[in-house]
């Protein structure tokens, strides 16, 4: 990264690879496994065959929790900048009383355990007599979702170069002009990176879910471990590749379609 | 808004300088509205409810299937009073300890290659250590599974390379957990300790380097005292989402090792027991908020001395 950097040891660099080798190696050795020929896992992979990939994508529990997922994923993300959006400009652009509160109010579903939030929202549900739990997912993962993306976008915020937006306003631009024109694109990358992270954690959670789920509204990492623990032939590791390959795909579309560093959405 | 604007052009901006700006005494209501629904959203769907579950755990509890209203503490002396109980948060408490502790060496040199390598070499570490956060937990714990289990990736490597004849199963074991633990709250540890030292100034460490310390003394007498807040955030992060995580103990430790998530689970959704669960949920949050707590300020505190050490430089 530094033009100046010292060099990385010889000692080092072969500490690092192997570190690699070993955080990727549970995302590709369900690869290997998910070729093998053979009614139960194993290691190594017996013979070659692709009959798992064909039985896991013709499933219809698979099909429908990846469809509910994706969908669900979306609304959450689109609730979210809704949402936290406004919240952002609020925050770091206004003064009003209470404000230093409400940012911690706005951070603290990161501080709380994801389980202890899903179990009072189920109890909480239940004494308001709901029994959507659609409804009840929607907000549970805006719920966890929220404090990330207000964080990327008050940071891209404070960014903004106050004097781009002061010349809009001295030029005649009215209030939501200049926000279209002028802060928007400079905060355009805060967004995204909060979308993604959004996206990523509604997709991923399932500590929510095992609470607020019902049979008509699973959510695929519920629907995963139950394969897990009813299968134990390679279809599941096949369900992982395919998982890993959704991932890899997903990174690739951030980085080139939207031109966003993986590490600005992680780090926020 | 636009026909004020249209009326004169400079005044509004003016009037609107006053409210953007940080200190303007106008912006009480646009601040507040823009504000107002997320902070109306999370009222109600987290504060209430966190709150009513923390009342339920002390105003009833199960009596022969039946919940009594009252105020009680029967939920918590019930914790203390099983040896089950008490076994289960021991070995959450456990756990979480060990998982943090192991991450910190692991993370250490990922995150100075990231921070302070080249091009190549910080690109690539990067990438091993952010693409798992791509991958469902679910997943990843499979993965871990399908290494360790009898037949595993694992066992046949140490077979293959003559280290060891019957390697031990690690499946469905506490060391299970933790090993699967740390790879999938890992990079919650790397960043903020990779971002802490690409902010430690280079100078500081030639300086360290011209007045004769080796390699070692730089990194344990500049590199790693300053990335202490960084270290901090992560060994928190990492210690409150273990203690809190369910679906990695279910799938990797079983019924052997099961944690405070695990007992939460079945209080609620098997046994039914409403107030209990509550109670242990109360716990798990408590614990994680102690934490929290008392690890930021230690190190907030002791970082301002560094600091303010270094300002005085």
């Amino acid at each position: 990264m530094n033009p100046e950097a010292p060099r990385i040891p010889f000692a080092l660099a072969l500490c690092c690879t192997l570190l690699s080798a070993a955080i990727l190696a549970p995302m590709m050795i369900p690869i290997a496994v998910s070729i093998s020929d053979s009614m139960f896992v194993s290691f190594p992979p017996r013979g070659f065959t692709l009959k798992w990939y064909g039985q896991v994508l013709a499933d219809r529990e698979f099909q429908t929790t990846f469809l509910f997922s994706f969908k669900l994923a979306l609304l959450v993300t689109a609730l979210t900048v809704l949402l936290g959006v406004p919240c952002a400009i609020g925050l770091t652009r206004f003064r009003f009383p209470g404000r230093s509160l409400i940012f911690a109010l706005i951070l603290s579903p990161i501080v709380f355990p994801v389980l202890v939030t899903g179990v009072a929202l189920l109890q909480f549900a239940s004494r308001l007599g709901s029994n959507d739990s659609f409804l009840q997912l929607l907000a549970g993962h805006t719920v966890i979702c929220l404090p990330y993306l207000v964080r990327t976008v008050s940071g891209a915020l404070l960014l903004v170069v106050p004097s781009t937006e002061d010349a809009a306003r001295t030029l005649g631009a009215g209030q939501f002009t200049t926000f279209r024109r002028i802060t928007l694109p400079q905060i355009r990358g805060g967004i995204l990176a909060g979308c993604v992270f959004a996206f990523i954690t509604s997709f991923d959670d399932y500590a929510m879910a095992m609470w607020l789920a019902d049979a008509r509204h699973f959510t695929l990492p519920l629907q995963i471990h139950v394969f897990i623990e009813r299968s134990f032939d390679p279809s599941v590791a096949a369900i992982s590749a395919l998982m890993v390959a959704f991932s890899l795909a997903l990174l690739l579309v951030v980085e080139r379609a939207l031109g966003l560093k993986m590490q600005r959405i992680v780090a926020g | 808004m636009s026909s004020v604007a249209q009326q004169s052009a400079v005044a509004p901006a003016r009037a609107q300088r006053a409210e953007t700006a940080p200190h303007g005494r106008y912006a009480l209501p646009k601040g507040a509205l823009l504000v107002a629904p997320a902070a109306i959203f999370l009222l109600a769907c987290f504060v209430v409810p966190i709150a009513q579950m923390v009342g339920y755990s002390l105003t009833a509890h199960m009596d022969q299937g039946i919940a009594v209203p009252g105020l009680t503490t029967e939920n918590y002396a019930r914790l203390f009073r099983s040896n089950l109980y008490w076994v289960v948060l021991t070995r959450t408490l456990r756990i979480a300890a060990i998982t943090s502790v192991i991450c910190i060496p692991i993370a250490y040199p990922l995150a100075y290659v990231m921070a302070r390598g080249s091009a190549f070499w910080s690109r690539l570490v990067m990438f091993t250590v952010i693409s798992p956060l791509l991958v469902l937990v679910v997943v990843r714990a499979y993965g871990w599974k399908l290494i360790l289990a009898k037949q595993g990736f694992l066992s046949w490597l140490l077979q293959n390379l003559g280290i060891a004849q019957a390697p031990p199963t690690l499946l469905y074991t506490e060391w299970a957990v933790i090993i699967a633990s740390a790879h999938v709250f890992l990079p919650f540890l790397v960043l903020p300790v990779a971002s802490a030292i690409g902010k430690i100034d280079l100078g500081v460490e030639d300086a360290a380097r011209t007045l004769g310390a080796d390699w070692r003394a730089v990194f344990w007498r500049v590199t790693v005292p300053l990335s202490l807040p960084g270290l901090a955030v992560g060994v928190t992060l990492v210690f409150s989402l273990t203690a809190a995580s369910y679906v990695t103990p279910q799938i990797l430790g079983g019924n052997f090792a099961a944690m405070l998530g695990t007992l939460v689970q079945q209080q609620v959704l098997s046994v039914n027991d409403w107030p209990f669960g509550a109670a242990l949920a109360t716990v798990l949050l408590i614990v994680t908020l102690v934490v929290n707590l008392v690890m930021l300020r230690l190190f907030e505190r002791r970082f301002a001395r560094w600091a303010g050490r270094g300002e005085a430089r």
